[in-house]
Order: C-alpha cells, then structure tokens, then sequence
C-alpha cells in the first residue's frame, strides 16, 4: 500500500494545469508597440510565462494578431495608447495607477523610413515623428509610470534601443534621423538611471539585434543575417531578467553584453 | 636712400592700420550665433587674424558687440540668419553661392533651460526648441553649405558639440534635453562625415570646455575658463585637423575622446 503513494505523487505530477493559472500574484508587464514585430512577440511569450500583460497599441480593435493572443490568454489586457500623445499617456498612467508594473517596455518605435535620411535629400518633417515616438515616448512614459514601476517588486523600465544608435560602431552613412533617435534615447535613459537610483527602479537600455519584422521591410540586408522575433525576445526576456541596479543606464545587448556607446 | 625709407616706412605704416590688409587672398571663415558667447570670440579671432568673416546672427541689428566688431575690422560681414528656419538658411546658401567657405562653424546653441529639463516635471516644448537649434540647424546648415565648403582650400565643417554629450563622462543627472541633442549632433555629424568624405570636407565635433559666457551663467565655479582661451583653443585645434580627425569628437585641448 505504501508503495503506491510515491507512484500517486508522480501521478498528480504528470497532471500539471496551463502554465498561466500556477502563478500566485504573477508580475505585471507593460509593453508600448505590441500591435506586430518585437512588440507582439513580447506579449506573447510574456503571457505564455504567465504574467499579467499589459499590451498596448495604438488602435488594439484593429490589430487582428493582438486580438488573436488575447483570446489565447485570458492574462493579456489590451490598453490604446499613443506614445506621442502625452494626456493618452497621463490617462493610462491614472487609470492604471493602483497597479504596480514589475516589466516595462518602451518598445514602441519608428525608423522613419529609408529614403528621407540621406545626406542632401532628408526630410526635415520626419524627424520631428521619429523623435517623437522615439525619444520623447519612451522618456514621458517613464516620468508618467516611475511610481507605478517603483512600487512593484522587479522595477525595471526597458528601453528598447538598436546598435544604429552606436556611435562607436555605425556602418555607412544613413539613417540620420533614426541614428540620431537611438543615441539620443540611450543618452536620456543614461541620465534617466541616474535620476531613479533612488527610487530602486532600474533602467534598462536593450538592443534586439537585427530582427526579421516589418520594421526592416525592404532592407537589402540578407534574411539569413537577421534573427527571428522569437529568439531575439526569448534572449531579451532572459537580459531582463538578469538585470541588475548595477547594469541600470548601461548600454545592453540582447545577449546580455554590455556594449561601448 | 630717403625715398625707400620713406615708401618702406609708408608701407609698414599701411600694414599696420589695416589689419586685414597683411593676409592676401585670405581664407574665409562662417559662424553661426555669432552675437555673443563663443561664437562672438570666434569672429573676432579669426578677424584679427585678416580672415574674411561672415559672422551670422538672428538679429544682428539689435547686437552692439557683433556692430562693434564690424567697426572695427573691414574684414567681418554679418548676415541675418535663424538656425531653425530652413528657408533663411537655403537663401543665405544661395546669396553666398560664389563664396567658397574654408571653415563653417557651427556654433549657434541653447541649452534649454535648466528649469525645464527636470524629471518628473519636464516640460516637452523645451526639447523642441532645443533640437531645432542644437541638431537640426548644424545638419541642414552642413546640407545647404558642403559645396561651399568643398570649393575652398581647407574644407572643414565645424560643430561646436558639448562633453555634456558625451556618454562616458556623465555626472549627475539633468539637462535631458541638452545632453540628447548633443548626442544626438554629434551621431549626426558622424555620419555625415561618412557622407562627404569623397568631397575631401573634414567634419570637426569639437567640445569648448567649461566657457564663461551667458550659457554658463547659472553655474558658479573656478573651474571655468576664459571664451578667449577657449577660442584660441578651438582654433589651434581646427588649424591642424586632418582628414583621419574627420568625424572624430575632439576636446579644445585636441583630445581625441570616447563617445
């Protein structure tokens, strides 16, 4: 008879529920962009790890593969959000206020497109959108939400940068206006870390490396030199969870590195 | 005998009350935000020094030490110029066509205002202004003037950057605006130095120092140094730039540094 009982305990094992309903109290993240690309792939593997996701976009109702995860996960809250409107951004910060938010995710971003940064033929009228969404995104975001993160348990604010921001690395001459918007993101968060320290909140400042979504549509760059979206957010998500003060405002490759400027 | 002393001493005389008089044919040199700070010190060097200068203002009328140099060198002319209209900047390209500029200085810059750049209470408009003046001007004056440039002798494009840019050396939080767009010039102008380099222009991202000027009113301390000396700097710096210095971030002392 007392055989069986080890037998039953591996029994009861075997018979494990979906992931998302184990976790008492799950953290909460918060995710700018989440419409497609690195954005939607975040808040599907952060909802698969059973978290409490707070997925925003800029029209949610219209996003057929956001409103498709959010029917696989009933963890999945969908929230519209404009990072470039700064009372959308105050009303969010408001309605969500009694929520702490362990994870945010600046990742909403822009390139601006390839044909209006080049030297002699630059349209000045995009470089007011890329810096807008961003820089000026992400740093409202962070003045808005600061509190909200500082009373979770992980606070951590991640800003989603690109080596094209790396001045001591850049290739060729292009993307001026997207370059420009990278370094002057990782400037702001540098300073930004220094400015949060003592609320606890750590800010983090990470590269997805060079992802295969819309964003680098038309790139002449070979398929076979991009990462899928999967592995670039699965290693990401792996940064993020390794983060600590001491990495806060430092420049972070997806695989963790920490890089030059 | 009396008669070559006289035409020399004639001569000497001459020479010495024109100070432009001394350097024939000489190089040219154009600065923005040239009505005080650095960017006035720059005019007036460079015009003792017999350059042709074009120092530029937004309302150089209303500026009694750029009139006051004017007076004073027949060798300096001013023009009416606002970084941030573009329009004014494609029209003064246009005036000055048929002038090649051996050295164009980027110089026009504000800081935003400290009271505005505080987090928690930042006040976003400020960061418009700001990268208008600080990152959008110097790129579409270098865009608007690289042929002039590249006409000349020397062919150096000159932007006045900031160690409050710089990555590796921050201390202390504040001045979000500044420091972004400073960073955000000096990426810029890394690239365009990528982009013109087969027209033979260096591009120069130069840091002045700790300047006693207006800019620095707020911030009581010895360590500041004299516009003069900076500017004496700056120049010795910008006389020996090299192409291999081109997009390189350059201090006034000519240290190469990190970003």
């Amino acid at each position: 008879m007392y055989r069986l009982i080890p037998l039953l305990f591996l029994g009861l094992n075997i018979v494990v529920p979906a992931p998302a309903a184990l976790a008492t109290d799950p953290p909460t993240v918060l995710i700018t962009g989440s419409s497609r690309g690195i954005g939607l792939e975040f808040t599907r593997q952060y909802a698969e790890k059973g978290w409490n996701v707070i997925a925003t976009a800029r029209s949610p109702k219209d996003d057929n593969l956001l409103q498709a995860l959010a029917k696989v996960y009933n963890n999945i809250s969908l929230e519209t959000l404009d990072v470039t409107d700064h009372r959308d951004i105050d009303n969010l910060a408001d309605k969500l206020h009694s929520q702490p938010i362990d994870v945010l995710i600046n990742n909403a971003g822009i390139s601006g497109g390839r044909n209006t940064q080049q030297f002699g033929s630059t349209d000045y009228s995009v470089f007011e959108n890329v810096m807008n969404i961003n820089v000026l995104g992400p740093l409202k975001i962070t003045e808005a939400f600061i509190d909200h993160v500082a009373a979770s348990d992980q606070k951590k604010i991640i800003n989603i940068s690109s080596t094209e921001g790396r001045l001591s690395m850049i290739r060729g001459s292009r993307m001026y206006f997207y370059r420009a918007s990278k370094a002057a993101l990782n400037m702001m968060m540098r300073n930004v870390a220094l400015a949060t320290k003592d609320k606890g909140v750590i800010i983090g400042i990470i590269t997805p490396g060079l992802v295969d979504t819309d964003f680098l549509a038309g790139s002449r760059l070979p398929k076979q030199l991009m990462l899928a979206p999967q592995v670039s957010v699965e290693r990401s998500i792996s940064t993020i969870a390794r983060l600590t003060p001491e990495l806060s405002g430092k420049y972070v490759a997806n695989t963790g590195e920490v890089m030059s400027w | 005998m009396r008669i070559t002393a006289l035409t020399f001493a004639l001569g000497v005389l001459l020479t010495c009350a024109s100070s432009s008089a001394l350097v024939a044919n000489p190089p040219t040199v154009l600065i923005t935000g040239a009505s005080r700070g650095i960017g006035l010190e720059f005019a007036r060097q460079y015009a003792e020094r017999g350059w042709n200068v074009i120092a530029t203002a937004r309302t150089p009328a209303d500026d009694n030490l750029l009139q006051d140099l004017i007076s004073e060198h027949e060798n300096v002319t001013v023009e009416e110029l606002d970084v941030t209209n573009h329009a004014e900047i494609d029209a003064l390209a246009k005036k000055l066509k048929d002038q090649p500029i051996d050295i164009l200085i980027s110089n026009a810059g504000i800081s935003g205002g400290y009271e505005n750049q505080i987090f928690g209470k930042l006040k976003y408009k400020s960061f418009d202004d700001v990268f208008a003046v600080n990152v959008k001007g110097p790129l579409k004056i270098a865009e608007a003037f690289i042929n002039h440039v590249a006409a000349s002798e020397q062919k150096k494009l000159v932007n006045i950057s900031s160690t409050e840019g710089r990555f590796s050396q921050l201390r202390g939080g504040g001045g979000y605006f500044y420091r972004g767009s400073k960073s955000a010039l000096n990426m810029a102008m890394r690239n365009v130095a990528l982009a013109v380099k087969s027209k033979g222009v260096i591009v120069g991202i130069l840091t002045p120092g700790f300047v006693d000027t207006d800019f620095t009113a707020r911030f009581d301390s010895q360590l500041k140094i004299t516009v003069e000396e900076s500017v004496s700097k700056q120049i010795a710096v910008i006389d020996n730039m090299t192409p291999d210095m081109s997009g390189v971030y350059v201090s006034h002392e000519g240290i190469k540094m990190s970003w």
